[in-house]
């Protein structure tokens, strides 16, 4: 039945093409604004790594002056990055799955070829356990180990574009890199890898591109890495770089993987308990706030989604109820020309159901219809918002992903239902006998 | 098969109150070839919507083959209307963008049989008027005639206890009316009970009884004559019914 109420939909809308062509556009244009704009959302509200979420924690140490919070806004948040050395004291602790304490900066880079300029390179300073915290998707080589770590070892990971700018592209494993005054060797070279946002460091930017090339932590006090994301202090960080890395000033992020609550009970209490010894040596001088947040929680947290784009979201659907509103009018005034049919329809044993699922099915065609059209048109308007929302060198942010595109259908049959349920069921209303002989 | 005590029907506007069927009682038996007659606005057609569980009722009771469908759901009066009931209106009333097969199939569907045995019912529905070269032409390319020999078969298709058949003559010439008169007469022949209002009373005598509908009421004549409460020249409802023939209108 179904399919001859389709069968029925479809002759009904070559009918009176034009009136269907309007029907459709009216859809489309809701479509097109609410797709673009839900794509928009979604890239930045979605969950970037949903295979691992819910176990990896963004710790914190609320180690701040005793005397005013970090935030006066938020009195109660703790400081969002650790003190140099309470990451390394975190590294010492047995219970997580896998840690990592990790910064941003820029480190230079001499190309092999000598055709090639030296570049600054977006670097992250890491421990091996980065790539298998967050799934990093690796094209040659792999990360490093341990040992690489406790060394440590002058290995590095290239990101994708590194490789090819470096190597063309090639398998540039256990080649040579000058990074500074020291000689790398290439341990891995990653698949092409921009996980939206960039949850891992949403301190420094949840949409910034990821770095260009890793190295091991233990490096920092050898090569005097000096932070290039955001970083605070609520004392002196010191004269010398020693002072710096013995300072209260916060700019290392940590990651931990904590697989079950058990696991994750055993750390709150480990950690806590580091804050009681730290305690004991006059620091940690505010209560006990030391808190670990998963991936949704961080992103929340740091409000990575603006509200201006909930607001946005809320207004282009919005303007997608208003499209499929004005087109309750020209539904209503369409069926009831067709009462007649109707009527004939109903003397041959067509019930009120019937006639109303034919014509709501009527509807929705012409949703389907309107969003398949409304979905390639929010294609270049996509392409717009995005071109507004980052400087032009910058990689594309905004893609219609799969999801997005089931959300634009779903969201055109909703308006097909919100346009035709009202001019459905009036004609499914009308008595059968009214239009019999006006037929 | 069609059995109506005291049916009565009023449509109401704003102002006007207008009683089309004023206890109406009919008694109308499984085989039956009936005409209903009577002057325009007498009630006929409202009679047939009501008959043919197209419109509802105010008073009143009515058995349709032995069942009360006083007060059925909507759902149940479209499967007796399906299962039962075939219709034949005056114009026609094919549906313009489907075919002669389509056009036939449209009972059968909310019938949800399969479509091996809907071709077959149509294709025999098609055999019975003539038309089994024509499946694949639309109502346009037909002639009156042949429309509504279209509108017969999609009336027999879903094999009726009960054809309802309004003015089915009104829009042909006699040559085709009479064609499609045999057409009746020989569905009836098979069983079928046919009821069928006319304006036309040499068509009407073609039928074995006629019933003559006024302002609502019924004047069965070969029912009253038996009794003495007709006499020719009486006068029912304020309106003389003349001395052997109503007088018609419209």
């Amino acid at each position: 039945m179904l399919a001859y109420h389709l069968r029925i939909a479809a002759k009904s809308l070559r009918r009176t093409p034009i009136l269907s062509a309007l029907l459709v556009a009216g859809i489309a244009l809701g479509i097109a604004v609410s797709t673009a704009f839900v794509a928009a959302y979604h890239t930045m509200a979605k969950d970037p790594i949903p295979q691992k979420s819910k176990r990896l924690f963004w710790v914190t140490l609320d180690a701040w002056d005793p005397k005013r919070p970090y935030n006066d806004d938020q009195p109660k948040d703790p400081p969002e990055q650790l003190t140099y050395r309470d990451a390394m004291a975190l590294m010492n602790s047995p219970v997580p799955t896998h840690k990592t304490a990790m910064f941003k900066t820029r480190l230079t880079v001499f190309p092999n070829s000598r055709d090639q300029r030296p570049f600054r390179a977006r670097t992250r300073v890491t421990y091996g356990d980065f790539f298998t915290l967050f799934d990093v998707p690796f094209q040659y080589g792999a990360g490093w180990g341990k040992e690489a770590d406790a060394g440590p070892q002058a290995v590095v990971v290239l990101d994708h574009g590194t490789n090819e700018k470096l190597f063309g592209g090639r398998n540039s494993v256990g080649q040579p890199v000058r990074i500074e005054d020291r000689v790398f060797t290439v341990s891995g070279v990653l698949a092409p890898w921009f996980p939206k946002p960039t949850f891992f460091d949403v301190m420094n930017g949840a949409f910034e591109e990821p770095e260009e090339i890793y190295v091991p932590f233990r490096w920092t006090p050898i090569m005097k890495f000096q932070t290039a994301g955001n970083s605070n202090g609520w004392t002196s960080w010191g004269n010398g770089y020693e002072d710096m890395l013995a300072s209260e000033g916060t700019w290392i992020q940590y990651w931990a993987q904590l697989d079950d609550a058990r696991q994750k009970e055993a750390y709150q209490s480990w950690i806590d308990g580091y804050a009681r010894e730290q305690k004991k040596q006059g620091r940690f001088g505010r209560p006990l706030n030391n808190r670990l947040f998963d991936v949704q929680q961080l992103l929340d947290w740091e409000q990575v989604v603006p509200r201006s784009s909930k607001t946005m979201l809320v207004i282009s659907l919005l303007f997608l109820v208003v499209s499929a509103v004005n087109l309750i009018g020209i539904l209503l005034g369409k069926f009831l020309a067709r009462s007649p049919e109707v009527g004939v329809r109903r003397a041959l044993g067509a019930s009120r159901r019937h006639v109303f699922l034919q014509h709501l099915l009527e509807c929705e065609l012409v949703a389907l219809l309107g969003g398949v059209v409304g979905l390639v048109a929010s294609v270049p308007l996509l392409h717009g918002i995005d071109r507004l929302a980052r400087s032009a060198d910058d990689p594309a942010l905004y893609q219609l992903e799969l999801p997005v595109l089931g959300a634009g259908i779903l969201l055109a049959l909703v308006a097909g239902l919100i346009a035709g349920l009202y001019p459905a069921w009036r004609i499914c209303r009308i008595p059968p006998a009214s239009h019999l002989k006006a037929q | 098969m069609i059995r109506m005590k005291n049916v009565s029907k009023v449509y109401r506007t704003e102002h006007v109150e207008t009683h089309a069927l004023s206890s109406f009682t009919v008694d109308i038996a499984a085989g039956e070839f009936v005409a209903i007659m009577g002057p325009s606005g007498s009630g006929k057609t409202t009679f047939l919507n009501v008959a043919g569980l197209l419109d509802t009722f105010d008073q009143g009771n009515y058995w349709l083959d032995g069942q009360d469908v006083s007060r059925l759901s909507d759902r149940a009066m479209s499967k007796l209307r399906n299962e039962k009931i075939g219709f034949i209106f005056q114009s026609f009333n094919l549906i313009p963008d489907l075919d002669v097969f389509d056009n036939v199939d449209v009972p059968l569907r909310y019938r949800g049989l399969p479509a091996k045995r809907r071709r077959e019912l149509i294709e025999e529905a098609l055999a019975v008027v003539g038309l089994t070269a024509r499946l694949k032409h639309y109502p346009a390319q037909l002639s009156g005639g042949q429309q509504q020999r279209v509108a017969v078969a999609r009336a027999l298709v879903g094999t009726p206890r009960l054809i309802l058949a309004d003015e089915p003559t009104g829009n042909l010439d006699s040559a085709m009316a009479n064609e499609i008169l045999d057409l009746l007469e020989r569905i009836n022949g098979a069983g079928t009970t046919v009821v069928m209002v006319t304006h036309d009373p040499e068509l009407a005598t073609r039928a074995p009884r006629q019933i003559h509908v006024l302002d609502g009421r019924m004047l069965d004549l070969a029912a009253e004559a038996a009794t003495p409460l007709f006499r020719p020249g009486s006068t029912i409802g304020g309106s003389s019914l003349g001395e052997h023939q109503p007088a018609y209108r419209g």
